[in-house]
């Protein structure tokens, strides 16, 4: 039976759905399922972990992995996968995840992917798939070394519904601190936004919107969905948006249930950081624009005009007479 | 930019398909430049490829970089990560360099692994999705890292490998003079026997892992376009939102 070792996605203390997802597809391919859980203060997530539906939890539990630094956390994940016997490592997508996997991968002499969509198991032989050359084809990569460490996409895999798991604690030993790359503190730009990759809706503003004043017009949409509030990259080369919220090849890769394309012409970028969403909504006065290739719905007309309509009549739904 | 690839017999059709640099790349030469003019930074560009990569290090050196070495052997065709950060390591280690910039990931491919990996292999500190580099003093540097819950601030000691995110700098573009003073810049040109490694060391005999195909993604199924009177096709496609997709 293949051992598969998930890395439990916890932001700011909290644990996030891909956790489940990940899990949900380990045993879905038939394989006894692990959670590594690493942080400051996490004791209150073990709960969560195991109903995520993991059969053991390795926590690294230490003040000093407060503050993420690669070094450290691959250790704690190696350690881990090493004491359970793990053939596969997966991390949810994240700036993190892609950080410490080609690590860990070095270190227990395992072959690598980022990116993937897909895990297929027969017998040993490990493959999967992956988008490449933004998102223009998909590549097939068989596994050789008997060993895998991967990265998900976001939204590649869902949680089962009624996956539970067995609580099996096993406390990790705090890793030796990275001397040599010493974190000194994270500025966070997003306290209190909601977290794109995480979002059930999300919200993307473009060039269509023009100026800062277009923007937040767009960004009342989102408040009244309690929605994530991303961009794309023409609105952050512009200053009107910050960089952590561009959606795109070179920003986040979200996959929402609901994704609407603002103002947003779809370059090939764009659209490979948004094409896994479930439902795509695109707002644009150009008929031709390239995001209407990918839109379920479409709708052709000036943002400025359409988006308050859209807020009026969404709020007639949301709260029935 | 619209880039058609095609896939046949399970493989990418090459034909009419011009290599250029690795957009990320771009911002790693023009981040060598920058601390070869506020630094005094001696710069090198390796390159591991064929014939193609002779014009992509022409650009490095138009852009102001001052060494090029051009790592090519048929064994490396269809290398990995791994075996890429195995022949950087050699490269490396041959020479006497403080900071290895790479781009984060390679657009064809897009796996991000290639200078962590190398960082590991040669035991030295890395940072990846750098957005700002700053010399602190000779022996150490200060870098602004996109992460999950904001911008990490991390102090490295050199020799150390950072990876750099395509917001980091605006990539200059090659003036007429450096073009010219680039083409006749000799490149150091070495197959894996020059570098004193045989295709076995590589992990070429045995790669990790390897692609069985390529398939043409499928297409989203085309979905509903509406024109017309803004008030009237707005409420439509929320009616659609709320009843069929069930998403509102």
């Amino acid at each position: 039976m293949a051992k598969v070792l998930v890395i439990a996605d916890i932001k700011q203390c909290v644990l996030k759905g891909s956790t489940a997802e990940l899990l949900s597809k380990a045993k879905a391919i038939g394989a006894q399922t692990a959670v590594v859980a690493i942080g400051s203060h996490i004791e209150s997530l073990i709960p969560g972990l195991v109903n995520a539906g993991s059969d053991t939890q390795y926590v690294a539990d230490d003040p000093a992995l407060e503050l993420f630094s690669a070094g450290p956390y691959a250790s704690c994940v190696v350690d881990a996968a090493k004491q359970f016997g793990a053939d596969m490592v997966w991390f949810g997508f994240s700036e993190s995840g892609k950080a410490v996997a080609p690590r860990v991968a070095v270190q227990l002499d395992a072959a690598c992917a980022t990116d993937i969509t897909d895990v297929m198991l027969q017998g040993d032989q490990v493959e999967v798939k992956r988008p490449a050359i933004t998102n223009k084809v998909i590549q097939r990569v068989k596994v050789n070394s008997g060993k895998l460490v991967a990265v998900v996409r976001a939204g590649a895999f869902e949680a089962a519904e009624g996956i539970t798991g067995t609580e099996n604690v096993v406390k990790l030993a705090p890793p030796a601190p990275d001397l040599k790359a010493v974190i000194k503190q994270i500025v966070s730009e997003a306290s209190g936004d909601i977290d794109l990759t995480d979002a059930n809706v999300v919200i993307s503003v473009g060039r269509g919107a023009k100026d800062q004043a277009g923007v937040d017009m767009v960004k009342e949409l989102a408040i009244d969905l309690n929605a994530g509030f991303g961009s794309s990259r023409a609105m952050v080369d512009a200053g009107f948006m910050p960089h952590y919220k561009q959606v795109g090849q070179t920003g986040k890769i979200v996959a929402p249930a609901l994704y609407m394309a603002i103002g947003i012409s779809g370059s090939i970028q764009h659209l490979a950081g948004m094409k896994g969403s479930k439902v795509i909504l695109a707002v644009n006065k150009d008929p031709e624009a390239p995001i209407f290739n990918v839109a379920d719905y479409g709708i052709v007309g000036d943002l400025f005009e359409v988006i308050p309509i859209l807020r009026e009549e969404l709020k007639k739904i949301r709260t029935p007479a | 930019m619209e880039l058609n690839i095609h896939v046949e017999n399970g493989a990418i059709v090459e034909k009419g398909l011009q290599y250029v640099m690795n957009a990320w790349d771009e911002n790693a030469v023009e981040s060598s430049a920058q601390l070869k003019e506020s630094k005094g930074a001696e710069t090198t560009l390796v390159s591991i490829g064929g014939g193609d990569n002779t014009d992509i290090i022409r650009k490095a050196y138009a852009m102001g970089i001052e060494n090029g070495i051009h790592i090519d052997d048929p064994a490396l065709a269809k290398a990995d990560s791994f075996m890429y950060a195995k022949v950087l390591q050699k490269v490396y280690e041959k020479g006497n360099y403080d900071l290895v910039i790479t781009g984060k990931q390679a657009q064809d491919t897009d796996n991000g692994q290639t200078g962590i990996i190398l960082a590991e292999y040669l035991k030295l500190p890395c940072v990846s999705n750098v957005i700002a580099i700053e010399v602190m003093d000779d022996r150490h540097i200060k870098v602004s890292r996109l992460g999950d819950t904001g911008t990490e601030i991390v102090e490295l000691e050199l020799p150390a490998v950072v990876t750099v995110d395509v917001t980091i700098n605006e990539p200059r573009l090659p003036q007429m003079r450096g073009i010219m003073m680039a083409k006749k810049k000799a490149i150091n040109v070495m197959d894996l026997a020059a570098l004193g490694m045989s295709p076995d060391e590589v992990g070429g005999i045995a790669p990790k892992s390897e692609t069985v195909e390529f398939i043409a993604p499928e297409k989203r199924k085309s979905g509903q376009k509406f024109e017309g009177e803004a008030a009237q096709i707005t409420a439509q496609v929320v009616a659609l939102l709320a009843n069929e997709a069930k998403v509102i």
